[in-house]
């Protein structure tokens, strides 16, 4: 109840930043016409970023984190844990997700796409074993829904990017991704915390699966972010636009 | 937020070099035939098991042919390109086609061949009808992935000048590294970092 209470305060936090208009839509400078002619057909996604000297301290201190500590962890876990058991996982994590895509779905007025959201989830849990086979794939028209997630929905309430924040160990993000990942956190059902109700579900318990949880993740989620940032000239600036790309996209989506 | 963050773009993004280095031959009339012919060849390249040479060698003959390198790189570099002379522009171009097959030839793993579902063309504006996006769908390692390819039609025929994975436009990325080092450095800084990026060893 007291982490309720602290991550409602949380919520309220970010609201009162939305409200005193950091939120406030970033519109780009107009193109000059004849450049945009001759350059490009298409605009490009921009962010404010008024911490980018904080930012990018925290980007080199990920850097050491990710290649130190978190890049040997996901190696040992591709190492030790066979593929068809890492998919199995993965499945299972994205099917018990299914809350935050479903509300999200709903409130961004998708009741298509949330009506197939719950037809994936029922498919997956009972033919699935639980989630852990996707047998939704099968189904073309389940195969293919865009995730949605609390950060989009604000975006597709009109609420702007806010700024740029780069996090210790989460990484790349905007205020409004920031504030939607609280939303995310609670329609997770990992952290609804069934200890009260079921004996079994120690905080042991819990704490184990919610690594198992992010450990399956990593190594997607490093190679996401490794892709942008091999080789680049200026691998902040690199992760920063592919972020903000790729948010932009998924609101629209 | 990182976590939402998670697709597999580094091997998407070697599949879709696959495609993003193409420029058409002159006979093909419809784009995605270019763009089938362009990703059959690198693929034929990249999986071809019985090479010697270095995929960044084999590849560059199949990419220069589908990808038009000097649209590329003045859309990278983006307004400022008008301020490059013609000696800049080429040694410009020379570099960043370098850097952009390093890049994703070096990160290339030969594992499933990806399948790949073409869609329609979309015309992007009415008002310049010799561009087209081409989206795709990549099916790789029991994960899909949204990729589309710009084109432009030129006189050689159809040629890629954009490759956009999951909404991240590499054309967008670059210049957003690229714009920055121009407005403070002009044409010689953006090349001098170019020179500075393929001195350095790849990453790996």
């Amino acid at each position: 109840m007291k982490t309720l209470l602290r991550s409602l305060i949380l919520c309220a936090a970010f609201a009162g930043v939305n409200v005193s208009g950091v939120f406030a839509q970033k519109t780009p400078a107009e193109a000059d016409p004849e450049l945009a002619d001759e350059m490009d057909e298409y605009a490009l996604v921009q962010v404010s970023d008024p911490l980018e000297p904080i930012n990018r301290v925290i980007f080199r201190f990920n850097d050491g984190l990710y290649d130190y500590v978190l890049r040997p962890v996901a190696k040992g876990y591709t190492r030790v844990v066979p593929e068809p058991a890492r998919e199995g996982v993965d499945n299972f994590f994205h099917n018990l997700r299914f809350p935050i895509r479903f509300v999200n779905s709903a409130l961004q007025g998708k009741f298509k796409r949330a009506g197939l959201e719950s037809g994936k989830f029922l498919v997956n849990t009972v033919a699935g074993l639980g989630g852990f086979i996707r047998v939704s794939d099968e189904v073309p028209s389940l195969a293919v829904l865009p995730r949605e997630d609390t950060g989009q929905t604000f975006g597709v309430w009109g609420i702007g990017k806010g700024p740029y924040i780069v996090l210790p160990i989460l990484g790349p993000g905007t205020a409004r991704d920031t504030a939607g990942a609280v939303g995310d956190y609670f329609l997770n059902p990992l952290n609804w915390n069934p200890r009260g109700n079921l004996e079994w579900y120690t905080w042991e318990v819990q704490t184990s699966v919610t690594v198992v949880s992010v450990v399956s993740a990593l190594p997607d989620v490093l190679a996401a972010y490794d892709a942008p940032r091999k080789d680049a000239i200026d691998p902040y600036i690199a992760v920063r636009s592919a972020y903000v790309q790729y948010r932009e996209a998924a609101v629209k989506k | 937020m990182n976590f939402r963050f998670s697709f597999r773009f580094a091997a998407v993004a070697l599949l879709s070099v696959a495609a993003l280095h193409a420029q058409a031959p002159a006979t093909a009339v419809d784009p995605v035939v270019m763009l089938r012919a362009a990703i059959d060849e690198v693929m034929a390249v990249a999986y071809d098991t019985k090479a010697t040479m270095p995929l960044v060698e084999r590849a560059r003959p199949v990419l220069a042919k589908y990808f038009n390198f000097e649209s590329i790189t003045r859309r990278a570099v983006g307004p400022g390109w008008r301020q490059f002379t013609p000696e800049q522009r080429q040694r410009a171009t020379t570099l960043f086609t370098d850097l952009a097959l390093r890049t994703y030839a070096n990160r290339f793993e030969a594992g499933d061949r990806p399948g790949i579902t073409y869609a329609k063309p979309v015309m992007l504006d009415p008002a310049r009808p010799a561009l087209r996006e081409l989206p795709t769908t990549i099916d790789y390692a029991g994960k899909k992935y949204t990729v589309s390819y710009r084109v432009e039609q030129t006189a050689g025929g159809w040629q890629i000048y954009d490759v956009n994975i999951e909404g991240v436009s590499m054309i967008a990325n670059w210049r957003a590294q690229l714009d920055p080092i121009f407005q403070s450095g002009g044409a010689n800084a953006v090349i001098g970092s170019l020179e500075k990026n393929l001195s350095q060893e790849p990453v790996k």
